[in-house]
């Protein structure tokens, strides 16, 4: 793995390198040199496959992390890619040229996390949600309970209590 | 005009009817990875309904509900979480933060039953098939905590610069420190029910995380009016069932509340408080003493609009708070700042002067709608072995209110200390102080009946007393004090084997084989103290419903039977700062409500 991010950074500028495991490591990219990067592992380094491409919402950083996760099927390791893009023009090159299965990911990222890849075939379809009118749900200043408490009813039935609450009840009703 | 093929469709569905399913019947009843994420299990002995994984629930699959069985108490809600699983997601996030981690998801995932309604239930309190499956997904070990399990680490005076003056210990939090510790409050509020005076705990905590420190103030004093002191000193038995304990430490729900009285200064206590006016209501209450229970009668009589007045036999006010607490612990200072307030809501004390001596009970309630007391325990008691009589053994509370008073206090080079609790560590650690401003060096030895492990005295006290050089040597009882003429010349012990019968009843044992000297020219008796009534008149008295071992009894509302007498502090419950609090603060409303049926 070592040889392979010292060829690397002979041509590529690589902010940082953290080996996680033998087999493992990964390493952040600018947006402007990742696909060039990807496409140069992909093609000279033997990375034949993408395993997935997922984000992380850094909402106190105000950035979107990417993760590009490549495996390389001879050496049988994995080299993970990661790329900060800022919140406020959440915006990427595409990699759809590369695999014909990154336009599924980047539709998802799309619809889960508000990431537009432009070019990137069918990127603005909806993906699982359907008639989605909220902020996308992958970003955490969505609000999970919130949606699922006005948009889902409770079972009629349901009851909880307070634990402060019930045990003033219980243990000392007359204060 | 609907297409044929419109009318026609569904009739072509019907060729469907002899197709196998798509959905096929698991053949293999494969069983899930060994990490899925399958149906709840809870250990229900474990899980103390702090609700906590109810409040992280995205869904809002979980209810909080009692179950059979289960009962309410310290440190248990008596709650369970029952889980509805039309809702849940399996995302075992509520594992993530169970606080006891009594809660963990099965790989259990397939289940047929054609009521909607069995699919809501209590986990572990309902039997279910995978209740004693190992393999599921359980909380992560160390590391993946959803909050801090660590308490933020509070400074401390080193032993070597604290041992020979009375300056306070404890520094007190940053406010970043302060909103680190607050970060780690679950806000289950479980502690509530633990706290004497029933805090709001988690109110006071948010308000910290929300830096409205205003905010925090309204709600300390909403029980407790004096938070400077019971910032410090209070025996904080919320921390003992707080749910982060459980797996970590607890909350430092002391110093929290100490940090809120800090930031609050004391010009500003009046309008944060909304206290400038308060309406009169013409009635008079008198109190006896100046300790928490009868300045916090003073304070929420006050707020009533009621015209207290405080009758002190010493000439400071505070009680035990002023006169027993060493300075290192509780600084005058901050005492004052939260007796000062007390006194601008126009309470009145009248130092100096005795009830019972310079004025008789009778007067007062004479004079006064209703009087309350809250006069503690101030006389030490004896353990009466040969030898006490002599001049040179002292009692503990004496020589403490003594050093307050700033009197001459007898200090020789080799003291020894009777007695294990945190009296008797106030007083060998103030001892020590003296000793090393006298001698330039330490020389006393505390002992007691019950061994190490038993002491009553909280374990930080032990430990930062022998940093400041005093010898705690426990497990002995005491036999006789050696004397010759008017010196004193050391305590003979035996090793005590058991304190407490099997009922937990007081009855030591000893091993008279095992002895012990230690050499002394000065012992000091701290086994506790006892109340002095002699200000209730005889006839009085024999009216008055007390029990047996000669306690005033009293009400819920802390009154006694004579009706315009009320009760609290260490009279009646406690003995510690915060029941004296509780107590002031409910007999105030049952004057209140005495005076008002009037
Ligand atoms: C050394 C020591 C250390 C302690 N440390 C702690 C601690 O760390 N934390 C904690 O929570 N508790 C502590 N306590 C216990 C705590 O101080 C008491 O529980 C508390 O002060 C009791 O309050 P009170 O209102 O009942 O009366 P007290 O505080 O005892 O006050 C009673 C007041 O009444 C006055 N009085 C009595 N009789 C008369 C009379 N006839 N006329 C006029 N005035 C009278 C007394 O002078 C006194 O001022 C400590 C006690 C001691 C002795
Ligand atoms: S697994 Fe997730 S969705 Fe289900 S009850 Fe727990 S927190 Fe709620
Ligand atoms: S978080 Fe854990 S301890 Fe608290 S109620 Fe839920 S299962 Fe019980």
């Amino acid at each position: 793995m070592q040889t392979i991010i010292e060829n690397l950074q002979k041509h590529f500028q690589v902010v940082s390198y953290h080996q996680q495991r033998e087999n493992l490591g990964f390493l952040i990219a600018s947006k402007e040199v990742a696909v060039g990067l990807i496409t140069h592992l992909r093609d000279y380094e033997g990375f034949a496959h993408l395993v997935l491409l997922t984000a992380v919402d850094w909402i106190e950083d105000e950035h979107f992390q990417l993760t590009y996760l490549l495996h390389h099927p001879e050496k049988k390791v994995d080299l993970g890619v990661r790329v900060m893009i800022s919140r406020e023009n959440p915006e990427m090159y595409s990699i759809h040229h590369l695999w014909e299965q990154a336009r599924t990911y980047q539709r998802e990222l799309r619809e889960m996390f508000g990431i537009n890849f432009p070019g990137s075939p069918d990127v603005d379809k909806p993906f699982i949600l359907e008639g989605w009118e909220e902020i996308p749900p992958y970003r955490r200043d969505f609000d999970t309970k919130e949606y699922s408490e006005k948009t889902y009813f409770p079972r009629p039935g349901r009851e909880t209590h307070d634990p402060a609450e019930y045990m003033k009840k219980k243990l000392y009703p007359n204060e | 005009m609907a297409k044929l093929n419109d009318i026609l469709s569904p009739f072509t569905a019907w060729k469907h009817v002899v197709r196998e399913p798509v959905t096929i019947k698991d053949p293999l009843n494969r069983e899930a990875a060994d990490r899925y994420r399958g149906f709840h299990k809870n250990d229900i002995s474990e899980c103390i309904g702090c609700g906590t994984c109810e409040s992280i629930c995205q869904n809002a699959a979980i209810d909080l509900v009692p179950v059979e069985g289960v009962d309410t108490k310290d440190g248990d809600s008596g709650l369970r979480p029952r889980v509805d699983y039309g809702r849940c997601c399996w995302c075992g996030l509520c594992v993530d933060v169970c606080t006891t981690n009594s809660l963990s998801l099965s790989n259990e995932y397939t289940w047929v039953d054609e009521d909607p309604d069995s699919f809501r239930f209590v986990p572990g309190a309902e039997n279910k098939s995978w209740d004693n499956r190992e393999k599921g997904y359980k909380k992560p070990g160390n590391g993946y905590e959803l909050y801090n399990p660590k308490r933020e680490a509070m400074e401390e005076l080193e032993p070597e610069k604290r041992d020979q003056s009375f300056i306070e210990i404890v520094q007190g939090y940053s406010k970043e420190q302060a909103e680190q510790e607050a970060d780690r409050c679950v806000e289950c509020g479980i502690c509530v029910a633990t706290c004497p005076a029933h805090m709001g705990i988690p109110e006071y905590i948010k308000a910290i995380r929300n830096d409205d420190l205003n905010e925090g103030l309204r709600v300390l004093y909403d029980t407790n009016p004096l938070p400077e002191i019971c910032g410090r000193i209070c025996t904080h038995k919320c921390e003992t069932v707080c749910s982060v304990g459980h797996h970590g430490d607890p909350l430092s729900i002391r110093w929290l509340k100490r940090y809120i009285a800090d930031q609050n200064p004391a010009e500003e206590y009046k309008k944060i408080l909304n206290t400038e006016n308060l309406q009169p209501t013409g009635k008079k209450v008198a109190i006896i003493g100046s300790g928490p229970s009868g300045l916090s009668a003073a304070h929420y009589l006050a707020l009533m609009g009621y015209q207290c007045t405080i009758y002190e036999k010493l000439p400071a006010a505070g009680g035990m708070m002023r006169f027993g607490i060493p300075e290192y612990r509780l600084p005058y200072e901050q005492l004052d700042k939260d007796i000062n307030y007390i006194l601008s809501l126009g309470v009145e004390i009248k130092y100096n002067v005795t009830i019972g001596k310079d004025i008789t009970l009778e007067e007062l309630h004479n004079q006064y709608d209703a009087v309350f007391s809250g006069t503690g325990l101030h006389m030490g008691r004896s353990t009466r072995v040969p030898g006490t009589d002599h001049p040179k053994v002292y009692q503990a509370v004496d020589l403490l209110r003594d050093i307050v008073l700033g009197k001459e206090v007898p200090v020789e080079e080799n003291i020894v200390v009777i007695g294990g609790g945190n009296v008797a560590m106030d007083i060998t650690r103030s001892l020590a102080r003296l000793q090393k401003q006298k001698y330039g060096k330490v020389g006393v030895l505390a002992t007691s009946l019950e061994s190490e492990d038993i002491m009553p005295a909280d374990r930080e006290e032990v430990i930062e007393a022998r940093e400041e050089n005093a010898v705690i040597d426990p497990g002995w009882g005491p036999v006789e004090i050696e004397t010759e003429g008017d010196k004193l010349k050391g305590l003979h012990v035996v090793k005590c084997v058991s304190v407490f019968d099997e009922n937990r009843r007081f009855a030591p044992k000893f091993d008279e084989e095992q002895k012990k000297f230690f050499p002394a020219d000065m012992v000091v008796e701290s086994i506790g103290q006892g109340m002095d009534l002699s200000y209730l008149p005889e006839a009085f008295k024999e009216q008055l419903d007390m029990d047996q071992r000669g306690r005033i009894l009293v009400n819920d509302d802390f009154q006694t039977s004579a009706g315009w007498l009320f009760a609290g502090g260490d009279i009646i419950q406690g003995p510690d700062v915060i029941h004296g609090i509780a107590n002031g603060h409910k007999a105030a409303m049952g004057i209140d409500k005495y005076l008002s049926e009037k």
